[in-house]
């Protein structure tokens, strides 16, 4: 089994299982089976690939769809690909392995494999025409998922933000393949078309405001897995790093630093656990396209693991306030709550997970800004400071949410039949999820030498396009 | 400085030396992380002997450093992670200072490990107690032995952590868990601002090792005064946080929430003196920087009288001794800039292991107390507040200041809380009013609708 397109289409037809088996009368519980199954198998084959140099290096490419001389990749697998090919998979995983099961159904289901396909098919492209069309498909599969009348308002303004982003990104994308655009204002302007659309779905300030909004009054579920991959940043890595100016590439950090900060500041002050979770996903987020776009080695390498780190913790927490929202109701932070004693592997797991966020040290999260940190500050010596100022609100932000949601005096009936624990499939993925964060942090070479080839091979890209202007 | 080769048994002690209550923490964390948190009847000795294995391993390596006559030591354990510009290494830099400092942290933790086995016995908390000992252990010997920046952050990230769960240990009070609040946030200052340090250092240096800025070769590493100065105040004002000196004073009386034998080693003995040994370790980098100096010093004798006045008047035990404990890392830090290094160590050394003592004997002292008050009907002593102020409005004065703690938390509250949570709420309002200004009216959500909002 060395052909990596046998591989690829394994890994595409393990959610399209999922799809196809939720388009029948199938039991929720057995299809969640399923789909747990298929999440497992799911991160076993992506890391097979990521781990498999031969299999690390399959294109298939075409100039029907770009200007560029000898086209480019329709489908690829290199070395920044496969590392997010196991995060995508991992993602799905934890989100219908915890998904509680009040919240869920057979459409849901369907819905989260459908996400995970388009991630795992965007992760897979470098053609800005197929990253449209996923980008649409995903945006759509989000909004179906705030279908229900209870949601209608944040289904407007999403579709309004998001709607507006994959115009702007239609446009700048038509614009980029045109014809006998290169090095004129034509492609300038498809530039900015494009990183404002990229600023939009990454919820950058001052395109931001949907992200707190559909975090905190629409669903959660949905809302995680749409942005945890950070498809936003993919699109900066494959679209607008390699082509943008330095000036773009100046403007797209300090905004994104700003926003990291502003994330983190309000995520410190918020009375709901969900708008918390949205500014801090807004301040990680915000943090991994600053790295992206300082053009150092070092910064991109450590942006491209806080992509990661990020995304897994950041999705763990919020998984983990969705569960225990399951248990107790919508969770407010102006109060404790109390119950460690009684969800201690919840609480652990939620710490660890927010200070992987944070870039604890011990956490792949601390490896990741500390190389942001020091390849930024050579570029931009004030981003360095912003990313401490930024590090240091958000670790409180999440303290200040733990001491909310575990300690105190306990507000939940004292019934011995009230069972508040994890149930198994629950525990062993969040100890799974955190072992991986804290494994990666503590024996972290591989990933950050596959990152830093990752980066080496973006920016040889970049200096190409450069020198070829 | 010149840097020696290291011997081969100094590298093996000072990794058993660090090794050992990392290892504990492994094992702790591991079997809670699993849900199977070992039974106390395991949990206890093993903490003991890895601490006294800690403890013996860097008595001797400070024995053999001492023997062996070798100049401070850069002890590498090989890459943590790498990139372009060498990655971040686990060194450690071995010298006197340093040895002694990290055997007296495991001398202490080993009685304190003693001592908690048997206080918090059958406690709900004695799992999470002992996980969160081993973190700080694990900091503190980081912290003493730190070869570059990256490790010194590691260790005073950890402690920082390790404190504020600690203070939070009694977690079903809610007094408790904000005051654990109001610790971190300090300490996230502290910690922002030696992070400041780290970056600035590596921007204008291009190292981030120890050994050239604590050895005294700024100079040489192309660090100009200004940058110097700098980096030199950053360092102060992360020991000031750490160290509870002035301004930051006001969260160490609310750190006294935690267990008395976490009180005890942490701001009785160990990691209110993390911030001295720092700025013992950065002395000839504030050599320097004489503003940094004349900053230390000034906030080192302004926090040892404010200590000592508000000592005074404390009505609890614990809160006595903090301030207490807090007057004499005040004349430490004090004793630092003046240039006085020997007596500042020894001074440093001495006030821990005493506190220690007062600390965890405070319980024992206070039920003879009451036996002794119940056994005459009346107080035991009066020792009279602030009588050294002859003019009475004077001292009433003082005593409204010192019984206030200087108004710190009210003055914090005041200058950084308020505006910072007003900007921060205003935001929010901005924030939701962006999304109303896209769709003007809000949507009634539907009575039966809105059971899926997961």
């Amino acid at each position: 089994m060395s052909d990596a397109r046998l591989w690829l289409a394994g890994l595409v037809a393990l959610p399209a299982l999922v799809i196809g088996a939720s388009c029948f009368r199938v039991d929720v519980e057995r299809l969640r089976r399923l789909a747990v199954a298929s999440g497992v198998a799911m991160v076993l084959a992506a890391l097979v690939v990521a781990l498999s140099p031969p299999l690390r290096d399959f294109s298939i490419r075409t100039s029907a769809l770009t200007w560029i001389p000898g086209g480019e990749d329709l489908i690829r697998i290199d070395t920044l690909s496969s590392v997010l090919l196991p995060f995508a998979a991992a993602l799905w995983l934890l989100t219908v392995a915890v998904t509680p099961r009040a919240a869920l159904d057979r459409s849901g289901l369907r819905r989260t494999a459908l996400a995970t396909l388009l991630t795992l098919t965007s992760f897979l492209t470098e053609s800005g025409v197929v990253l449209l069309l996923l980008s649409v498909a995903s945006v759509w599969t989000f909004l179906s998922a705030l279908a229900d009348p209870a949601h209608r308002y944040q289904r407007r303004v999403v579709a309004v933000y998001l709607g507006a982003s994959t115009l702007l990104f239609a446009v700048g994308v038509a614009l980029l393949v045109s014809p006998g655009v290169q090095n004129t204002g034509i492609e300038t302007v498809a530039m900015w078309l494009i990183v404002v659309a990229a600023l939009v779905r990454k919820g950058i300030v001052p395109f931001h405001a949907w992200v707190p909004e559909v975090f905190d009054h629409g669903r959660l579920g949905p809302a995680i897995l749409f942005n945890a991959p950070q498809v936003g940043a993919y699109m900066t890595v494959v679209l607008i790093v390699p082509r943008a100016s330095p000036e773009m590439l100046r403007t797209i950090a300090l905004l994104a630093l700003g926003t990291a900060v502003y994330g983190a500041g309000l995520a410190l002050v918020q009375r709901s656990a969900r708008r918390a979770c949205g500014y801090l996903f807004m301040s990680q987020s915000a943090l991994v396209m600053a790295g992206l776009d300082c053009t150092s080695v070092t910064a991109l390498a450590g942006g491209l693991l806080v992509w990661l780190s990020a995304g897994l913790g950041f999705a763990g927490l919020a998984r983990c306030v969705l569960v225990l929202e399951a248990r107790r109701g919508r969770l407010d932070l102006t109060s404790y709550h109390g119950g460690y004693d009684r969800m201690p592997l919840l609480a652990i797991s939620f710490l660890a997970m927010g200070l992987a966020c944070t870039g604890f040290p011990g956490t792949l999260g601390f490896i990741g800004q500390e190389l942001l940190v020091d390849g930024a500050v050579d570029v931009f010596p004030v981003m360095g400071f912003a990313v401490v100022i930024a590090s240091a609100l958000t670790g409180l932000a999440v303290l200040r949410m733990y001491f909310s949601l575990f300690c105190g005096r306990s507000d939940l009936p004292a019934h011995p039949s009230l069972r508040l624990g994890l149930r198994p499939r629950e525990a062993w993925t969040f100890v799974a999820l955190v072992i991986a964060l804290i494994g990666l942090g503590l024996a972290p070479r591989p990933l950050v030498d596959s990152r830093f080839d990752a980066s080496d091979e973006i920016l040889g890209v970049r200096q190409e396009r450069v020198s070829g202007r | 400085m010149t840097l020696d080769m290291p011997s081969i048994p100094l590298t093996l002690l000072v990794l058993v030396g660090v090794g050992s209550p990392a290892l504990l923490l492994a094992l702790l964390g591991v079997a809670s992380l699993v849900n199977r948190p070992l039974p106390e009847r395991w949990t206890g000795p093993l903490a003991g002997s890895l601490m006294a294995i800690a403890c013996a391993a860097l008595g001797m390596a400070f024995v053999v450093y001492g023997m062996t006559e070798t100049g401070p030591q850069l002890l590498s354990y090989g890459a943590w992670s790498a990139s372009h510009e060498g990655g971040m290494a686990i060194e450690f830099l071995v010298d006197r200072l340093s040895l002694a400092f990290a055997a007296l942290s495991t001398a202490i933790a080993g009685v304190v490990s003693a001592f908690s086995n048997r206080y918090l016995h059958r406690e709900a908390g004695y799992n999470r107690y002992f996980v969160l000992f081993a973190v700080f252990v694990t900091g503190m010997l980081l912290v003493a032995l730190a070869g570059n920046v990256a490790v010194l952050f590691i260790g005073w990230e950890l402690v920082g952590l390790s404190s504020a769960l600690l203070v939070a240990f009694f977690q079903e009070r809610p007094a408790s868990v904000s005051n654990a609040f109001r610790v971190v946030s300090v300490y996230r200052i502290s910690d922002a601002a030696m992070l400041s340090a780290a970056v600035l250092l590596r921007h204008v240096a291009g190292t981030d090792s120890l050994s050239l800025l604590f050895g005294g070769a700024a100079p040489t590493v192309g660090l100009s005064a200004t940058n110097a100065t700098i980096i030199a105040i950053l360092l102060v004002v992360a020991v000031a946080g750490k160290s509870a000196l002035l301004p930051f004073s006001s969260w160490l009386p609310r750190a006294m929430e935690g267990p008395t034998p976490s009180s005890a080693v942490y701001y009785g003995s160990l990691s209110i003196h993390a911030g001295c040994f720092l700025l013992l370790r950065a002395a000839p980098l504030l050599e320097q920087a004489s503003a940094a100096r004349l900053l230390a010093g000034g906030l080192g004798a302004a926090t040892a009288l404010f200590a000592g006045m508000t000592a005074r008047v404390q009505s609890d035990m614990k809160s006595s001794l903090a301030y207490a404990s807090l007057t004499q890392v005040g004349i430490i830090v004090t004793e630092i800039a003046v240039g006085w290094y020997t007596l500042a160590f020894i001074h440093l050394a001495g006030h821990a292991c005493f506190r220690l003592l007062q600390f965890l004997s405070a319980p024992n002292v206070l039920h003879d107390l009451h036996g002794l008050e119940d056994a005459i009907g009346d107080h035991a002593s009066d020792r009279g507040h602030l009588r050294v102020v002859r003019s009475d409005r004077a001292r009433r004065q003082l005593f409204l200041i010192a019984l206030e703690r200087g108004f710190l938390d009210r003055i914090l509250d005041r200058v950084v809380v308020e505006p910072f949570t007003g900007l921060a709420g205003l935001l929010t309002r901005v924030d939701q009013w962006l999304c109303d200004a896209v769709l003007p009216t809000r949507l009634p959500a539907p009575v039966d609708g809105g059971n899926q909002d997961e």
